[in-house]
């Protein structure tokens, strides 16, 4: 129920901010592309939620599916639809305005957002808590909302072009590099380390599925990144 | 055959010895900072010593672990050693590589000797072992050469590392997923330290694959760190 309701409340700022923007004559900042990126987004929690959420209490390959979808791939997605000036036209001005004044923008600083992303990441895969997680529905619903919110503040600053190149490309290999430690402990290790979870070989596919995961969408930003910079070097050199 | 007894590649032990005279011919006119020497020397060290001790004595006869570990010294890490050991006189005298070749051949190579017939093969007869040491350790300054010849942009290096890193992954992936052996040879070898093959083999799969992972990973920081850098100095020019 909670899932339905945050993400109709999110569909229904950003179709009013797409509204609003295109009645301002800009639809080039609203465009098509935008929308399907944001259903794209939107659709993903559910999905990895509710339609998972079986498979993820018996499978702990699921389970990792599920955090990287709503983690990862989702808030890319929804970033990647609001991110530039429709983002200021999501929330209300009178909410804004009061928004921006308050020490959460900090949250926004690469240090912070990576700091909160990485402890995230590591605290939510500590085994003892992430038992106590199966077992408490609430702290399961924070974990998630845990897993929305770094990932959303990582992909805002990630896909913020305002940002320079090498800043955006550095936080990406940060947040590859603390991933693939983690993904390299579920797959280095010889017995199961969540007690919910009996299953050694389900828990390597699980180190598999984050690492296959992280290299799609951090991999894709980096090469989007990297690319115009390549081919005007290339030239130098040969010329 | 003890573990602990010598083993050797003949060939290697040459080249190694050859490698070295030809780097201090070289040295005496084109004279190299010391951490350049010690480098060259390492990555010397490191082929002619993983080649020719009680390291090949296991890899050949006991473990496929060990036999991993023995491919990334030689593939991975003594290239590099090697490649930074080189002045910029002598880097000049070598013929550039594109990258768009370097990278496919070195993946070719990486893939076509751990292939489980030619690795087999390899192993049962003497002088194949050689040659697929060979071509790892070419393959491997065949990967690093447009590295460290400075042809590459940060931007470029960076593509180059991680198309590298994700593409050399499977290997390893698939060695420390498989349940049942795939290179035969180790099924009957004696064992060592109660691995039985499997195990052998899923320990190797993990070392091949931490092992890439650190190596790719610190050099993804370094171009991270030098784009970071390059940015740094293009803004502070601008402003000035």
């Amino acid at each position: 129920m909670a899932v339905h309701a945050v993400c109709a409340l999110g569909a229904l700022l950003f179709a009013q901010a797409v509204v609003r923007l295109r009645r301002r004559g800009r639809p080039d900042l609203a465009g098509w592309g935008r929308v399907a990126f944001f259903a794209a987004g939107i659709a993903l929690v559910p999905i990895s939620l509710l339609a998972l959420d079986e498979r993820a209490d018996e499978n702990l390959t699921w389970h990792m599916t599920q955090h990287v979808l709503v983690g990862d791939l989702s808030p890319a997605l929804l970033v990647l639809a609001t991110r530039g000036p429709l983002a200021l036209f999501l929330l209300p001005p009178g909410v804004l305005k009061p928004l921006a004044r308050t020490p959460l923008r900090r949250l926004v600083r690469p240090k912070i957002a990576y700091a909160l992303w990485a402890a995230n990441l590591a605290v939510w895969h500590v085994p003892a808590l992430y038992d106590a997680a199966l077992h408490h529905e609430r702290l399961h619903y924070f974990e998630h909302a845990c897993w929305a919110v770094a990932g959303l503040l990582a992909w805002t600053l990630l896909l913020d072009d305002r940002r320079a190149v090498g800043l955006r490309v550095a936080l990406a290999a940060a947040m590859f590099a603390s991933s693939q430690v983690l993904s390299d402990v579920l797959m280095f290790t010889f017995h199961p380390l969540y007690p919910a979870y009996p299953s050694l070989r389900q828990q390597q596919l699980a180190g598999v599925v984050m690492m296959a995961e992280q290299v799609l969408t951090l991999g894709t930003l980096a090469f989007v990144l990297l690319r115009p910079r390549i081919r005007p070097f290339r030239r130098t050199v040969t010329a | 055959m003890s573990a602990t007894s010598f083993t050797f590649e003949w060939f290697f032990l040459g080249a190694a010895v050859v490698a070295a005279a030809a780097y201090v011919w070289f040295a005496r006119e084109d004279r190299p900072e010391p951490w350049r020497a010690g480098s060259f020397a390492l990555g010397i060290v490191l082929i002619a010593g993983s080649l020719n001790s009680p390291l090949e004595t296991i890899a050949v006869k006991r473990l496929l672990l060990i036999h991993l570990l023995q491919n990334a010294l030689i593939a991975d890490i003594a290239p590099l050693f090697l490649l930074l050991g080189l002045t910029p006189r002598m880097r000049r005298a070598l013929p550039h590589v594109r990258a768009r070749y370097a990278l496919p051949a070195w993946l070719v190579a990486w893939y076509a000797t751990h292939a489980a017939n030619v690795y087999d093969y390899a192993l049962r007869n003497s002088w194949p072992l050689q040659v697929e040491h060979a071509v790892l350790i070419l393959g491997g300054l065949l990967f690093w050469w447009p590295l460290v010849s400075g042809r590459l942009s940060s931007p470029a290096a960076l593509a180059y590392l991680g198309v590298g890193f994700v593409a050399s992954s499977f290997l390893g992936l698939a060695l420390i997923f498989s349940t049942r052996v795939i290179y035969s040879y180790y099924e009957h070898t004696p064992r060592l330290w109660g691995l039985s093959p499997v195990r052998d083999q899923n320990l190797g799969g993990i070392l091949m694959n931490g092992e890439q992972t650190l190596v790719f990973l610190c050099a993804i920081g370094f171009y991270v760190w030098r784009l970071l850098s390059e940015e740094g100095a293009a803004e502070a020019s601008s402003q000035s």
